[in-house]
């Protein structure tokens, strides 16, 4: 076994930092995305308009359906082409990254929305408040408070899905650890470091989300 | 035009304030009829008590009043101007008209996401263009006139049944109904909950409130009703003043139906 030597790692230290921040800078966007496209297609699913809820439904079933890589990959080189549109890549992963939570996130609403008694629905309306209100003041509200352990979940994942844009040239943490391990001839060390980094972030948002879930439970506790 | 200001009904046309002609409903596909061409009015100086077997008809009955569901056919005026109309499967309703109809549920449908204030302000101030203090000045005297007015902070998971239905019919007040529906309001309730949500009702009602409520509580029906009607089979098999339904009815299912009741009560299993 050869001499394991950490201490390169801190002439690596900046490109690591960067990697960090492209990944968290993906993470953040993505999440925003896939909380809004999330709540958009749940209230497509469960709205009455077939015109929009037979579309929501395939896109929802054709992204939980197939790998995310693949995903990634096509997007990546399909996109661009097809439709003849050249984003960053840092852009261009914010995108598709999120388009895939939406679908997951999608899901968490609608099982948080199918959870509201209907009679709440009856409440609303004999209050004269009309669909838009209802959704906006009565369903939504609710159903994100019991759909946010879900939503944390799902967001953790894609903190860690991240990575696989590594694959297609955004220069995230997986990115620059890669760079920085054949550069150095230091993979042994240098994918240890990264595991760790990983672990780092994933470990204090995780215990955040339980903080913020044990919270909305009080508030939901009917 | 806000809420807080009374609404004048039509001025004459006291004797039919409610009008309804051949309601129909149905559920899956016309296969179960619930409503088999009801006919009934009310006027307004009326109390309405709507007694008779599960699947009868009485809560649909109600929740068509409220426009909640979509009816086959017949048609419910009030004070003589179309509300509720049934047109070739599509059901018309008018908005405006539903907005004057309170309603109150058998299960607690306080939005748990909001305390006690929100509920009660969230549909004149969202809803109906109130500004927000105008709106909370309202709900703390209402909450003043019932009792409730240490709740104004408080969640719903932190009332007992009783305060929640009470706040939920506080709730219907902010927007000032002219026609109240009250849905076995305390079927859910613990047998020493009940009376105090009777209490409210019956403070509503000496106050000249019109109202149509669903009712297995016979004490509470003849304590409040001005009339009686018996529904059963989707129609209104009888309808009298309270003591001439509970000393005579006069249809034999009617008859059977009290005694069924006034036997379980006096006979508790």
């Amino acid at each position: 076994m050869q001499n394991l030597d950490y201490f390169f790692i801190i002439q690596a230290w900046p490109l690591f930092l960067k990697g960090l921040w492209v990944t968290l800078y993906l993470t953040f966007w993505a999440n925003v995305a896939g909380l809004i496209g999330g709540a958009l297609l749940a209230l497509c699913t469960t709205g009455p308009y077939r015109l929009l809820s037979a579309p929501a439904k395939l896109y929802i079933e054709f992204f939980r359906c197939t790998p995310a890589l693949v995903q990634i990959v096509w997007f990546f080189f399909c996109v661009p082409i097809l439709f003849d549109v050249f984003w960053s890549p840092i852009f261009m992963g914010v995108v598709i990254l999120g388009m895939n939570l939406s679908a997951f996130n999608a899901e968490a609403f609608r099982a948080a929305i199918q959870t509201i008694p209907r009679a709440h629905v009856d409440a609303a309306v004999a209050l004269g408040l009309t669909p838009f209100e209802r959704t906006a003041y009565v369903i939504m509200p609710q159903a994100l408070r019991y759909a946010i352990p879900v939503l944390i979940t799902n967001g953790i994942g894609l903190f860690q899905q991240t990575s696989l844009v590594a694959l297609v040239g955004v220069d995230e943490l997986m990115y620059n650890g890669r760079l920085i391990s054949t550069s150095t001839y230091r993979p042994i060390e240098t994918y240890t470091f990264l595991v760790l980094f990983y672990l780092a972030v994933s470990i204090p948002i995780g215990r955040l989300a339980a903080f913020i879930e044990a919270r909305s439970d009080r508030a939901l506790k009917a | 035009m806000t809420v807080l200001q009374p609404f004048v009904w039509g001025r004459s046309m006291a004797d039919h304030f409610l009008k309804i002609r051949g309601l129909e409903k149905s559920y899956a596909m016309g296969v179960i009829k619930v409503l088999n061409g009801l006919d009934l009015t009310m006027t307004s100086k009326d109390r309405l008590v709507v007694i008779g077997p599960s699947g009868g008809g009485k809560s649909t009955l109600l929740r068509c009043i409220m426009g909640l569901e979509n009816i086959a056919a017949g048609a419910i005026d009030i004070n003589g101007e179309p509300y509720i109309g049934a047109d070739n499967g599509a059901t018309r309703i008018d908005r405006r008209i539903q907005k004057q109809i309170g309603m109150v549920f058998q299960s607690y449908t306080l939005f748990p996401h909001l305390n006690v204030l929100k509920n009660l302000t969230l549909a004149p101030v969202r809803s109906r263009g109130v500004p927000r203090s105008v709106a909370e000045d309202r709900a703390r005297e209402i909450m003043r006139r019932f009792g409730l007015d240490q709740k104004l902070t408080a969640y719903p998971s932190e009332l007992s049944g009783g305060q929640k239905q009470r706040v939920a019919i506080a709730r219907a007040l902010m927007l000032d109904p002219k026609l109240m529906l009250f849905d076995e309001v305390t079927s859910a309730l613990d047998p020493e909950l009940v009376s105090e949500v009777i209490a409210m009702i019956i403070e509503l009602a000496d106050g000249g409130m019109p109202m149509m409520i669903v009712t297995h509580d016979m004490w509470f029906a003849r304590r409040i009703a001005t009339r009686v009607v018996f529904c059963a089979g989707g129609t209104i098999a009888e309808d009298a003043p309270p003591e001439e339904f509970f000393a005579r009815p006069t249809s034999q299912r009617a008859r059977d139906f009290i005694n069924n009741v006034l036997h379980a009560n006096a006979e508790p299993a």
